[in-house]
């Protein structure tokens, strides 16, 4: 039997955990309606191809989160499948002549298909070897492209032909915008069903533990290949998708280090383990980084601020902005627990007020 | 045939320059579990410093190692102690990567800043002096290089192997419980054997610089075939680095003359895949590795 007490403080939790779940709900219909309706605020060129260069920034960090989310596994080079999806999309459509969006679908699956092996060798190894294969798949394409002359059209670039030809430059921006936010909605909707499932529950045993995870019988080396080739899939996706919408490809820039460090500093600072964390840190870090390029371009010094603001996440805040600022409240705010030791009635009214608070 | 001897002999060379620089990495993995993106950087950076040597006194380009080694020395010893230490034990490896990253980032930064992107190129008295060497031209650089190299590493291993701290620093590696347990003081072992990993860097650089064009984001270019070497030599293992750096070096060097050089870069990275697909754990030694 609880006590008055302790049934008033579950009361007051319950309530508090209400009031958090209806603030959550009002915060994402905000920040979607804005993310809606922005396009038809302006009519000025440079802000909507901005707003699209930052929804791609968002839909390859969170592509990077089906991997580096669920599993812990961080992958430096998740440029690799963005440059293979932009080329994949790029060559289909200038030299086999296929319609735009269906090269863009056959191209995402072509990467798909090339991370199987790539995951098979990468993930016979953890942690650091890990980061480093990643970041050697990046480099060896980028030599391999640039060399390719006949196909990729070298360091001198390939064109791409506009899908929407009769499309002036605005409308050709909005419209690009309103498929990346659809593509956008897609995989987060995707990250959430698997953050419920089963599976994904096993991909986040292998985060914690990966020996633990085996040991209960969780198929780790098959869920994380699986986590792999998705992410690599929606990645792939978004390159393809920014190849058709920029028209034009080079291998310096497809097959860049700095694009998957942007990926990894997006999802480390809204933080890995939430659904929304990656699009925040695309928000956030994307407008500075457009910021720092349109203000000091010529300069490196946006290397620089990358590298600061990076240092400062890894260091002050790995699990990211929601998880810090959630503690920094809680710090402020009324405390959970008194001195006393924590005891187990305690414990299940937190356990059942977190049970409530799940929508 | 003379043209496969020329190969045969600059692999060589170019292999103990290799190991050199490969050196470094597996002496922080040793001590620290710490993987350092950033060594590249320094390299550039070290090699950067000696330009600037040259071109502002006037003197030969090696002497600037007089204060490239002691600085940089006192630079790992403090980036140990001030930054490395602040990381959680658990997802130290990872979140050193991302650490290590974003200093190498700062320094590319910082060099575009203050040196602007302009290639450079150190110039030497003897710069386009060559000697024959078993019917080979031999570029005399790439020579001072080598025997830079070989001086280097004959000076770690000796540190490593006859000095009290050298001892402190192995046993560091081996079991790190233990050696505090007969008194060692483990956390500044550690950080001075950081700050040898990154004086092997000023040493590199140097060498690198010798024979090379430079540019700040040169270090990209030298990342992956420094981080295939560690991996194929087995993480943590100072022969092993030493062994896969000489013969991935060679059969760089070698396959320049069939492939070009853009393709035989990629042996690297070929080398990298196969020994993951095979014996992930590297070739020797390096039972450590696969964990991390």
């Amino acid at each position: 039997m609880r006590n008055a007490s302790e049934t008033l403080e579950l009361e007051r939790a319950l309530t508090g955990a209400r009031w958090l779940t209806a603030a959550r709900v009002i915060a994402l219909l905000a920040l979607a309606a804005v993310l809606v309706v922005f396009p038809q605020t302006t009519k000025v060129g440079y802000l909507l191809s901005t707003g699209v260069v930052i929804l791609n920034y968002a839909v390859t960090a969170t592509g990077w989160n089906f991997m580096g989310g669920f599993t812990g596994y961080i992958s430096l080079g998740h440029a690799a499948y963005f440059g293979l999806g932009a080329y994949g999309t790029g060559i289909l459509v200038v030299k086999a002549g296929l319609s735009p969006f269906l090269a863009l679908a056959l191209a995402a699956l072509i990467v798909a298909v090339i991370a199987v092996p790539i995951g098979i060798a990468a993930l016979r190894v953890r942690g650091a070897s890990f980061v480093i294969v990643t970041i050697a798949f990046v480099l060896i394409l980028l030599l391999m492209f640039q060399s390719m002359g006949s196909i990729t059209g070298g360091s001198g670039g390939l064109s791409l032909p506009r899908p929407f030809p009769d499309l002036i430059r605005t409308d050709h921006h909005r419209t690009f915008y309103y498929i990346y936010l659809g593509l956008l909605a897609v995989m987060l909707l995707a990250w959430w069903a698997i953050d419920r499932s089963r599976f994904g529950m096993g991909l986040k045993a292998v985060r914690e533990d990966e020996d633990k995870a085996r040991s209960l019988g969780v198929p780790t080396t098959g869920a994380k290949l699986v986590a792999f080739i998705l992410s690599a899939f929606f990645t792939g996706l978004g390159g393809g998708l920014y190849a058709l919408w920029f028209g034009d490809l080079d291998p310096v820039f497809q097959f860049s280090i700095m694009m998957g460090a942007y990926m990894v500093l997006m999802s480390l600072l809204g933080g890995v383990r939430s659904l929304f964390g990656p699009l925040l840190g695309a928000l956030v870090v994307g407008i500075a980084i457009e910021f720092f390029k349109a203000q000091y371009g010529d300069t490196q010094f946006h290397l620089v601020a990358t590298g600061l603001l990076l240092a400062v996440v890894v260091l002050f805040m790995p699990e990211g902005v929601i998880p810090a600022v959630k503690g920094l409240f809680a710090r402020f705010g009324p405390q959970a627990s008194s001195i006393r030791e924590i005891s187990a009635a305690d414990l299940a009214a937190e356990r059942d007020a977190e049970e409530a608070s799940k929508p | 045939m003379s043209l496969f001897v020329q190969s045969l002999i600059l692999g060589i060379l170019l292999g103990g320059l290799y190991a050199l620089l490969a050196s470094g990495l597996t002496l922080y993995f040793g001590v620290m579990r710490v993987v350092q993106i950033a060594h590249s950087a320094f390299l550039i950076l070290a090699a950067y410093l000696a330009w600037f040597f040259a071109t502002s006194t006037g003197l030969d380009a090696l002497l600037s190692l007089v204060i490239t080694v002691p600085l940089f020395f006192v630079v790992g010893v403090g980036l140990q102690r001030l930054l490395i230490t602040r990381l959680k034990p658990a997802t130290l490896t990872m979140m050193s990567v991302l650490l290590t990253f974003a200093i190498a980032l700062i320094i590319e930064g910082m060099l575009g800043f203050v040196f602007t992107g302009v290639q450079r190129r150190i110039h030497f008295s003897y710069g386009s002096a060559s000697v024959p060497l078993f019917g080979a031209e031999v570029p005399v650089v790439k020579l001072v290089a080598f025997a830079l190299a070989v001086l280097a590493l004959g000076g770690l291993w000796l540190i490593l192997k006859r000095t009290e701290f050298g001892q402190a620093l192995r046993a560091t590696i081996q079991n790190k419980e233990a050696a505090q347990l007969i008194g060692i003081n483990t956390d500044r072992v550690a950080s001075y054997g950081f700050g040898l990993g990154l004086a092997t860097a000023a040493v590199g650089g140097t060498a690198l610089a010798m024979d090379a064009t430079i540019y700040p984001s040169l270090h990209w270019h030298w990342i992956g075939p420094l981080m295939a070497i560690i991996v194929v030599g087995g993480l943590g293992s100072v022969p092993g680095a030493a062994i896969a750096a000489m013969v991935l070096g060679v059969a760089q060097s070698l396959l320049q003359i069939p492939l070009g050089t853009t393709w035989a870069q990629t042996v690297f990275y070929v080398a990298l895949f196969v020994t993951l697909m095979v014996r992930p754990q590297g070739f020797f030694g390096g039972r450590l590795a696969q964990r991390f």
